[in-house]
């Protein structure tokens, strides 16, 4: 950046003039984009169905609703025909051996190789935008914002150098890509393996006969079950029938990659609704408490109180059962009350944690200052308050989310919360619980060994937040003390 | 406000004195009390002053005497667990006291202690000059973008165009003043609350500052409030003063009679510790002790503990301010202040 450059002219958003490198790194976002374009039209259509046919009318008399989930159900369908590069028909990994090569794979390779061409494909195309979004902030950094410097340089730079924030990161990128791209990467579908296994049929290659014959996926699953030393299918191997295991099979002869994958998607759908509504709850409730301090402060904190008093496990189990068998009970197969009641517990919590830092940003002359020439209330919590508590958002949401994820598996270890046959990690460390100490020991290792490593990096993430943070939150606690005098 | 003439106020008294017309804002009997979980701070209690247009009234104070307190009170921004007990701010007609504040909303601006602090680190000085001009002036986009170099040219920040999109730390501590004092004008004030607007700078720039003050307040006819600790600046700045002592006000006075003739000995004894009034082989003055926190009504003088001359009279009632000049508007809330004064008011003990 020289100095000489007039600073309208570095302006480029403002005055709309793009420059080449802005162009590329544009079209390299669109290029992306298009290329799962059908994939997210199938999965916000798929959503919107969903929702509206769990609403309580839909379906029952004919009525609006019902005619809507029907048009969503068509979207879907329209959207699933759209190609994507990341679908299961493009590197398909489930096909059989003829006798002489395989037949249905990706190029003719072996199943397991074009499973895990479509994993790294999947992470590569992950990666990209990764890479995409940080070329795109360094640029703007560099070449299109006017200030050479702003105080969230600094946060980002401590952050890039903090080696276990960075593990964190990691780690939540692989879950999170887990989860979006979930019925991508396993192996084979829940529909197909698991909810309705006696209504597909796959072909594989029979050693005796030395022919290729048909079998229904559940009568194959019987035979793949793993469930003790001799009868069991463990990671990375194939069952007799041909089918790749990447984590190998569980007690019903299942994949348990595809419930695995499947079942983080349920994990961080909830833990993301519930962290996110406890998180709007909690900043609310403390920036008004900060904002107007004495009586409102004093009331926030007595319900607070109040809320952390009830008793969480009791009033989840409660709920859970007694909302079973209603139409919200339903959402989500639970997960929705479920993330309903974590967040309705649990903002208390992260309210504490940043009812300090609001105070003392309420303490602030540049709080006084837009006091007094009128700015509403509203917005100089929106504008001057919030964006010193979002760090510490960051930070506590993603710890409580890693929380609400053991919350979400320890609940559906006891048989609460998701709903079976809906995959759930939780439900998976339970279904291989009496085979821990034999040859099947893989089916409660692998999710439990996952849940550690996705909790502890979630707080890997949070701890590199905070201290990436907490220098600026240092300076804010020395120079708050300001106005105590009175004078 | 020159301050060529400042020796000669004594006698001349430029622009002081009690002025014709109505003042622009009348605070009368004004009581701010905190009530915290142990006691009840009266911070301000029961404080009177006038301040007309284009004139320049201090307020002055050691630290915790009520300078500040009375600012916000002024300016509505006494927050909870303090409340404004009783009194009167009348402003334009209205008791704002009464009314609530919000009507009148940046017709008095405030300038802050110290800039760093008044200017919000995140976003640019230009967005919050803008911030300020759309709710008073109704401006955005371009129109806004003008005014908002207008302002910063008008307090001279040079290159206003550029500074506009830069950040507050980029601005040197008499640069973020000089915004700040920007940001006070976008609102198109009628009375401008300066609380300490030149403590937290070096004094080259502290002159500056008060030069600036002085220009502006002569092409806008603005009032002035001006709080501080520093009795040279008063006298540079000021028309009349209010010594503020422990939530009191002591004495009141034009600022030429003050400096020439005090009759409150915390006056006297403020006066005595300025630098450049005392020989410079002699150990400077101080006043021994603290200002006392106020916790209940004055049952005695609250001076009296740091009084030199306090007699036993000084603890058992609190003194009235007495005029003790027939021709100038100057009071002083001691016994002994009428025995030496102009022989108009008594002591009225």
């Amino acid at each position: 950046m020289s100095d000489v450059t007039p600073f309208e002219d570095r302006r480029l958003f403002g005055t709309l003039g793009i420059d080449a490198t802005l162009s590329a790194w544009l079209l390299v976002g669109v290029v992306l984009f298009a290329l799962e374009a059908g994939a997210v039209a199938n999965f916000l259509t798929g959503l919107l169905a969903d929702f509206v046919g769990a609403l309580p009318t839909a379906g029952s008399d004919g009525s609006l609703l019902s005619g809507a989930t029907a048009a969503f159900d068509a979207a879907q369908a329209q959207s699933n025909a759209i190609p994507t590069l990341l679908s299961r028909d493009v590197v398909p990994n489930a096909g059989h051996w003829n006798g002489k090569r395989w037949v249905g794979t990706f190029l003719g390779l072996s199943p397991g190789v074009s499973w895990a061409i479509r994993t790294a494909l999947v992470y590569a195309y992950a990666f990209a935008w990764v890479v995409w979004a940080a070329f795109g902030y360094r640029y703007y950094r560099r070449e299109i914002r006017v200030a050479d410097w702003t105080p969230r340089d600094d946060v980002i730079d401590r952050f890039r150098t903090h080696k276990w924030g960075l593990f964190g990161a990691v780690v939540v990128f692989m879950f999170v890509v887990m989860a979006v791209f979930a019925p991508t990467l396993g192996p084979t579908t829940v529909e197909q393996n698991m909810r309705n296994s006696y209504s597909y049929e796959i072909d594989y290659w029979n050693e005796e006969t030395g022919s290729v014959e048909s079998i229904l996926v559940g009568e194959a699953n019987v035979d793949s079950r793993s469930t003790g030393d001799s009868s069991r299918v463990m990671p990375m191997t194939y069952d007799e029938y041909g089918r790749f295991h990447p984590f190998g099979t569980m007690p019903n002869g299942g994949d348990l990659f595809t419930f695995i994958v499947v079942g983080s998607r349920i994990s961080l759908v909830i833990g993301v609704l519930s962290v996110g509504l406890s998180a709007l709850l909690a900043v609310s409730l403390a920036l008004i408490a900060a904002y107007y301090k004495g009586r409102v402060d004093l009331g926030t904190v007595l319900l607070s109180d109040g809320v952390m008093a009830m008793p969480q496990l009791l009033l989840l189990i409660m709920l859970t059962t007694v909302l079973a068998d209603t139409w919200i009970g339903d959402v989500y197969s639970g997960g929705f009350v479920l993330a309903l009641i974590f967040a309705f517990t649990g903002w208390t919590y992260m309210w504490r944690s940043i009812r300090g830092p609001a105070l003392q940003i309420s303490e602030r002359a540049w709080i006084d200052a837009a006091r007094s020439f009128g700015q509403r209330p509203r917005t100089i919590m929106r504008k001057h308050m919030l964006p010193y508590v979002t760090g510490y958002v960051l930070i506590y949401g993603s710890m409580t989310l890693g929380g609400a994820i053991i919350a979400i598996a320890g609940l559906s270890y006891l048989g609460l919360g998701v709903a079976p046959p809906t995959p759930e990690w939780g439900r998976a460390i339970q279904l291989g619980q009496d085979y821990v100490t034999t040859g099947s020991w893989h089916i409660s290792l692998i999710p439990g060994l996952l849940i550690t490593l996705v909790v502890t990096g979630f707080n890997a993430l949070g701890d590199g937040v905070r201290d990436a943070i907490d220098p600026q939150s240092d300076s804010a606690t020395g120079a708050a003390a300001g106005r105590g005098g009175g004078a | 406000m020159s301050r060529a003439d400042a020796p000669d106020r004594a006698e001349v008294a430029p622009r002081s004195g009690p002025r014709d017309g109505e003042p622009l804002l009348s605070v009368r009997n004004l009581r701010t009390v905190f009530y915290t979980e142990r006691e009840t701070i009266h911070a301000v209690d029961g404080i009177s002053f006038d301040i007309h247009p284009g004139e320049t009234v201090g307020l002055v104070g050691e630290s915790g005497s009520g300078k500040s307190v009375t600012a916000r009170s002024i300016l509505g921004l006494v927050d909870e667990p303090g409340v404004i007990k009783e009194g009167q701010i009348r402003f334009k007609g209205d008791d704002l006291v009464e009314t609530g504040f919000e009507d009148h909303r940046g017709d008095i601006a405030i300038v802050f202690q110290d800039p760093s602090n008044a200017l919000n680190p995140v976003y640019t000085v230009g967005n919050q000059l803008k911030e300020a001009l759309s709710i008073h002036q109704g401006l955005t986009g371009e129109d806004a973008t003008e005014r908002a170099i207008e302002l910063l040219e008008a307090v001279g920040i040079p290159d206003a165009p550029r500074r506009l999109g830069e950040y507050p730390h980029q601005f040197s501590g008499g640069m973020a003043q000089r915004a700040v004092i920007a940001i006070a004008l976008a609102c198109d004030p009628d009375v401008l609350v300066c609380d300490e607007p030149t403590t937290a700078l070096d004094v080259t720039i502290q002159a500056q500052i008060l030069d600036l003050l002085a220009d502006l307040q002569a092409e806008e006819d603005l009032a002035i409030l001006f709080i501080t600790h520093d009795m040279g600046v008063i006298e540079e700045t000021a028309n009349r003063v209010n010594v503020i002592y422990a939530g009191e006000i002591v004495e009141r006075a034009p600022t030429g009679r003050l400096f020439a003739d005090p009759e409150h000995p915390y006056t006297e004894a403020l006066l005595e510790s300025i630098p450049g009034r005392t020989p410079p082989e002699k150990r400077l003055p101080t006043i021994e002790g603290e200002v006392p926190t106020p916790t209940g009504p004055a049952d005695a003088c609250r001076f009296a503990p740091r009084c030199p001359k306090a007699v036993e009279a000084c603890r058992t009632a609190a003194p009235d301010p007495v005029d003790v000049s027939a021709t100038a508007d100057h009071t002083a809330a001691c016994i002994f202040a009428g025995d030496r004064g102009d022989q108009s008011g008594g002591a009225n003990e």
